[in-house]
């Protein structure tokens, strides 16, 4: 119930703050870049454009949500809540996931790359996850935006050269234990979704729980204490 | 409500709170008082559960608090120094927010009309004033119906009208039984509100009274008067347990000549800097 709470608040937040004005823009945009662009590009580029955006924005939507609420001192009221750490970190997460998802599923329509949906939205959704999972844990102890931007460069390229290698042939089974290349394994629909999936959900219930244990340490040191 | 019993605490490897005990009993406001940096935020941070890491025994609502879980919050509300608000969202959609964390709830418009803020109900808080946002979030505070109340310095940067109209409001929450912990350094608010005051002082519990008790054991009040002389306004002075024997007093109120008269009680800055060497402010 409270989830449930912490999640309308969360899709209010960001449709207040602009986040649903850029997705759409974002969404039309590519989408019109995709009907440009000639036949024979478009399944690579629609997939470039869904792991870099809808999924990965995650990463700096949540840096950026979180310097909100830390800038605006709402964390101090959240952590004398009865909100559990666990809960905040859900909230967040489904929130940027519902709103990616949405507009990962435009993106591929556009394109016409969606050969399995349920494989598709598991992947952008907990592609999204995890890299939101990723933009809480760097952002706990940040408290600036350019802080917050040059720590992501790192987690970018971890995350987003394998994949991409991967998109465009660079395929050797072992690169399929990183969530980048299952995310593109899922939205491709490739010969090893399947196992993609539960190396996705692996690495994602991972980070979530990373997260979880930074954020329940950020709420303890709004206290003052160095834990 | 509250009972501290042998409390210590410090950040670092020196020592900082120090063998702290007081209690604070149901439907009372009991005061902080003590200059910045003498500990009385980090005692409130131990009381709200925010730092678990103390030693000795701190109760509140019988629940020992390094102990918690979340259902502790549902019968605490904590008005922080600085609001705590979602800028771009308006009050309503703010106070709409924090109220859905809790399980009871109280009716916003109607907390918002004890503040004056309902017709600015649907604005963003960005466009608010100081005052309008330290109202908004102490009503934040309120949004559960919590029976204890922490606040932080609760009037700081308000202009003479907010201040005023701010402690009005904690004297309704006393009236409806709420009891209520106020950190202040400021000793007006402190007489005029407190049921109890205690002095902090790096780190220590220096004194623990009613602020009538702490300024009268201070006793010697003097009454000082003013008449007119040869022209020229004098001003005496005679002490209040030997006020019989002042003869021009005497004389002036007989011939109704007294211009002024006032007794002279020590404030609480005054007791304070005598027992701890340092000033409030």
């Amino acid at each position: 119930m409270r989830t449930k709470s912490l999640l309308i608040g969360d899709i209010r937040f960001q449709f207040k703050y602009g986040f649903y004005f850029l997705y759409a823009v974002f969404t039309i945009l590519y989408i019109a870049i995709l009907y440009m662009l000639p036949g024979r590009w478009r399944e690579q580029a629609a997939i470039i454009m869904i792991f870099t955006d809808p999924a990965a924005m995650g990463l700096f939507f949540m840096g950026a949500i979180i310097l909100f609420e830390k800038g605006e001192r709402v964390l101090n009221s959240i952590a004398i809540s009865p909100v559990k750490p666990y809960e905040y970190v859900i909230s967040k997460l489904t929130s940027i996931a519902i709103i990616s998802t949405a507009a990962a599923v435009l993106i591929g329509l556009g394109g016409r790359v969606i050969s399995n949906y349920i494989y598709f939205i598991l992947g952008v959704f907990l592609g999204s996850c995890l890299f939101s999972c990723i933009g809480i844990i760097l952002a706990v102890n940040i408290k600036t935006l350019n802080q917050f931007i040059v720590a992501t460069i790192p987690a970018e390229i971890i995350i987003s050269l394998p994949a991409i290698a991967w998109l465009f042939g660079f395929k050797p089974l072992w690169l399929i234990l990183h969530p980048g290349v299952c995310v593109i394994e899922l939205c491709q629909n490739g010969e090893n979704a399947f196992l993609a999936m539960f190396i996705l959900a692996f690495w994602t219930f991972f980070a979530a729980v990373y997260a979880w244990r930074k954020v329940r340490k950020s709420f303890k040191s709004l206290g003052g204490i160095k834990l | 409500m509250i009972e501290v019993n042998n409390l210590n605490f410090s950040y670092t490897k020196n020592p900082f709170i120090e063998d702290m005990n007081f209690i604070v009993q149901s439907g009372e406001i009991f005061g902080f008082l003590g200059p910045s940096g003498a500990g009385k935020s980090t005692i409130q941070k131990i009381l709200t559960g925010l730092i678990t890491t103390y030693k000795g025994n701190v109760k509140v609502n019988n629940i020992e608090v390094k102990r918690h879980d979340s259902s502790f919050y549902e019968n605490i509300g904590v008005d922080f120094e600085f609001p705590s608000l979602y800028e771009k969202l308006t009050s309503r959609e703010n106070m709409v927010f924090f109220s859905s964390l809790y399980k009871k709830r109280q009716d916003i418009d109607t907390l918002l009309e004890s503040v004056g803020l309902l017709k600015d109900a649907d604005k963003k808080v960005s466009d608010f004033s100081k005052g309008m946002k330290s109202r908004l979030n102490f009503i934040k505070a309120l949004v559960h119906d919590p029976q204890l109340l922490f606040l932080d310095e609760p009037t700081a940067g308000l202009d003479p009208s907010n201040s005023r109209r701010m402690k009005d409001i904690i004297l309704q929450q006393k009236a409806m039984g709420k009891t209520i912990l106020l950190t202040t350094h400021n000793m007006y608010d402190a007489t005029e509100l407190c049921d109890h005051v205690a002095f902090i002082a790096d780190g220590k519990l220096r004194a623990l009274d009613t602020p009538r008790n702490l300024i009268m054991s201070r006793g010697a009040a003097k009454v000082s008067y003013t008449y007119m002389c040869n022209g020229k306004e004098v001003r005496n002075e005679a002490l209040l347990n030997s006020i019989g024997n002042d003869n021009m007093l005497q004389k002036l109120m007989q011939e109704n000549k007294l211009l002024s008269i006032h007794s002279s009680e020590p404030t609480l800055n005054d007791i304070f800097v005598e027992l701890t060497g340092r000033a409030l402010q």
